[in-house]
């Protein structure tokens, strides 16, 4: 489905190819022809497109397009749709968990940040000084991925178990710390879920991490060398201004994903304790699933969807003088 | 390939795609003969072999003596979500089979048909427990039929309780005895004597629960028909000390109190909880699939701190409310013959428990009765013989269940309330300086929005 774009161009060529055949007239009749064919290829790249147009249109366009118009309805899926204007948004900010929410999401992007920019740029870093056993140190860093997230959330919630017998607890105890309450407790409950995001989600980054890596030319760590530079001022000066396009389209992406947190929330502590960790997608899925208000759902949903928007605008603009410098 | 062919290949693909598409959205043909074809839920999976057989027997049966009606099973339980969806889209099913906690949402977003003219006409209909039946009234509507019914009651380890030095055919009865055992399981046996869930709305379905033992109520109606928040008071506060006397004071608890009911019950099957409060009846047959012993399962008494009154729902049969006339009428008739008849025809109730019987079911768990008491002694008789329950356990339960009072959730915006108290029986049962008063506070102001919302 995907390919079909990717092979446009063979239309064009192929004939193109066959010009030769036709050499009288010199140079105009292929000028002539150009055009047609340019509509032939054009209608059969409609033509291809056709499938994929449907399929992200009836399945992802069209409900984004309906999500929009449901944030101004009230509906009980009965009966028609009754127009409401702002007041589903009127409903949402009326709604004190909104703020916490927010600045729980906030607290959560911050500490995924905090902890899961520099763990996989450090373990990519070192893992590209390996002389041996690279492929296996791969393959490990990739592990925890390929296990289905709610899997792992899962056993993450067994291993944050409170008390002594706890797997993180007793492992802690060894060395003197504990017994932490984690997922228990209002504090650490958020740090927990960062941890497990981060341990989950850090494979991908590190592989892109280690393929940047490699595209960086050997020839400046020569040069740097050669000048006496340290392990660190390698890195400093010359791997990480040389992988900062790709450190920053990660940073954006990660920031749009942590913005996003629901998963973890939801299967681990469900919000709590204390609201301590609903963000703003639980809030989504509450107001849709539980209290069935899905005018007020998708009011949040727009809302966060026009700041995913302007956060990635912004982000782009700060960063686009420096990422092409 | 050449230019043509592959052109030719494209178009025929993407015309195979839209013509898929199509054919998806495309409903499936109705019976156009008159006959009412009607979907219901609360067909057993395939894996439950006798009782699958049973009920395709009673389809085949119900057919016959009525053929017009074709019922049609579906063996998906109840999912709130997937609900939402097939309901925008034409396809849930006539009949539906709800738990405990739904009926009030449904019935206030109009989710569900009022099927009193259809419910009137049947002949058990009269004689339906009307304790049971308020929770599916408003005023004159009906919006269901119950299949069975609960309320709740202390779930307790009998083996534990002798352990810790505890009668387990005394339990405890009152919410300081409770916290007495719960101090004795914890220090004798290094286990949680009381076991507490929290999350997804379980904090706020059992404060509630509570807060109804000590003579409470979370919301009222005013004269002018409005509700407002009416836990801000005594006896939902001395829920909360108790609950924070339980957990930091005595220490027994256990550490683990931000779960919900399923993990309870994994926790109690495992032999890890002395007591805990659910619906005792509701709870047995998940505790024996899970592998518990049923010699030490005991249920008790909701335990009472004045209110002599306990928390009580339904499994309840409800009908879509884009059903038709005839539909509704369809889903009534079938509602009769599959869930009211066991419980009110003693033949009916024998072949039901002979056949649960022979597959390992629970038969005999000691339920809120459906109809009158004199109804239930005479199905409880015809299933004598396959009864393999220990109904002894259950027997300070059933006592209870003529003495307390029964007290519904609340009737509006049920799942909401429950979602704005759980952060506030959280803050009490990991924090050991929660501050209560503020806590309520900020909890009555918060349901009173939700009230003003679900009623504006």
């Amino acid at each position: 489905m995907t390919s079909a774009p990717t092979r446009l161009p063979v239309p064009t060529t192929s004939p193109a190819g066959e010009a030769p055949r036709h050499p009288a007239p010199a140079a105009a009749p292929p000028r002539r022809r150009v055009p047609g064919m340019r509509r032939r290829a054009s209608l059969a790249g409609l033509v291809f497109l056709v499938p994929a147009l449907v399929l992200f249109g009836y399945f992802a366009w069209w409900p984004i397009a309906r999500s929009v118009v449901l944030a101004f309805q009230q509906t009980n899926l009965v009966d028609p749709a009754e127009w409401v204007g702002w007041a589903n948004f009127e409903q949402l900010f009326a709604d004190p968990l909104l703020p916490t929410a927010a600045l729980n999401t906030l607290w959560f992007a911050a500490l995924s940040l905090l902890i899961g920019l520099p763990i996989p740029l450090f373990v990519a870093v070192a893992m590209s000084e390996l002389r041996r056993g690279g492929a296996l140190a791969r393959v490990l860093a990739y592990l925890p991925v390929v296990i289905p997230p709610v899997v792992s959330v899962l056993l993450w919630k067994v291993f944050f178990a409170p008390g002594e017998n706890g797997v993180v607890n007793s492992a802690l105890g060894l060395v003197g710390l504990g017994p932490f309450p984690w997922l228990q407790s209002p504090e650490l409950a958020m740090p927990s879920l960062v941890i497990v995001a981060t341990w989950s989600g850090a494979g991908t980054a590190i592989l892109i991490y280690l393929a940047a890596l490699a595209g960086v030319s050997t020839e400046l760590y020569e040069a740097a060398e050669l000048d006496g530079a340290s392990i660190w001022q390698r890195v400093w000066h010359v791997t990480l201004p040389q992988m900062r396009g790709v450190i920053l389209v990660l940073l954006l992406l990660q920031i749009i994903g942590a913005l996003q947190v629901f998963t973890e929330p939801y299967v681990m502590t469900d919000g709590g304790p204390a609201n301590a960790t609903v963000t703003v997608l639980l809030m989504i899925y509450r107001y849709a699933f539980l209290f069935g208000n899905y005018g007020v759902a998708t009011a949040l949903s727009v809302l966060l969807a026009v700041v995913l928007v302007i956060v990635s605008a912004v982000y782009l603009r700060l960063t686009r003088s420096w990422s092409s410098s | 390939m050449s230019t043509h062919k592959r052109r030719v290949v494209g178009i025929a693909a993407a015309v195979a795609v839209v013509a898929g598409l199509a054919g998806c959205a495309a409903p499936a043909d109705e019976e156009d003969d008159g006959v009412v074809v009607i979907s219901v839920m609360g067909m057993p999976a395939a894996t439950n072999t006798a009782a699958l057989e049973l009920f395709q027997q009673q389809v085949a049966e119900f057919e016959e003596a009525n053929p017009d009606i074709r019922v049609v099973g579906s063996d998906m339980p109840w999912d709130a979500k997937t609900f939402a969806a097939r309901l925008a889209g034409g396809s849930a099913p006539t009949l539906l089979r709800v738990p405990l906690t739904e009926p009030p949402s449904l019935i206030e977003r109009g989710q569900v048909a009022d099927i009193a003219a259809e419910a009137s006409e049947l002949e058990s209909f009269d004689e339906l427990n009307p304790r049971i039946m308020e929770f599916l009234e408003r005023d004159d509507a009906v919006y269901g039929l119950p299949e069975k019914s609960y309320a709740f009651g202390l779930v307790y380890n009998r083996a534990l309780f002798e352990e810790a030095g505890l009668d387990p055919d005394a339990p405890p009865t009152t919410w300081e005895e409770v916290r007495e055992a719960a101090k004795q399981i914890s220090d004798a046996t290094g286990k949680t004597g009381f076991g507490e869930i929290s999350t997804n709305n379980s904090g706020g379905w059992h404060l509630t629960g509570y807060t109804y033992t000590n003579g409470g109520t979370m919301i009222e109606q005013g004269s002018d028909g409005t509700w407002t928040a009416s836990f801000n008071d005594e006896p939902t506060r001395d829920v909360l000390e108790w609950w924070k006397q339980t957990r930091f004071e005595d220490d027994s608890m256990g550490d683990n109190v931000l779960g919900k009911q399923e993990d309870l019950l994994a926790e109690f099957t495992a032999g890890n909880v002395g007591m805990w409060v659910s619906a005792p009846p509701d709870l047995y047959p998940l505790y024996v699939a899970a592998g518990g012993d049923p010699e030490i399962y005991g249920a008790a008494a909701m335990p009472q701190g004045g209110g002599e009154a306990t928390l009580a729902g339904a499994t309840v049969l409800m009908v879509n409310a884009k059903a038709s006339a005839a539909e509704r009428d369809a889903a009534v008739k079938w509602m009769e013959f599959r869930a009211l008849r066991p419980n009110y025809d003693p033949e009916v109730a024998a072949a039901y428990a002979e056949v649960s019987a022979e597959d390992g079911l629970p038969v005999g768990v000691p339920a809120l009765p459906l109809f009158d008491e004199a109804r239930y002694a005479e199905i409880q008789e015809a299933i004598a013989e396959f009864v393999n329950v220990p109904v002894e356990n259950f027997d300070p339960y059933v006592a209870s269940l003529d003495t307390l009072a029964y007290v519904a959730e609340p009737v509006v915006a049920s799942q909401e309330i429950y979602a704005a108290l759980d952060p506030l029986v959280q803050a009490v049962l990991t924090d050991p300086n929660a501050d209560i008063d503020r806590l309520l506070d900020d909890a009555e102001a918060r349901v009173n929005t939700i009230l003003e919302q679900a009623q504006g």
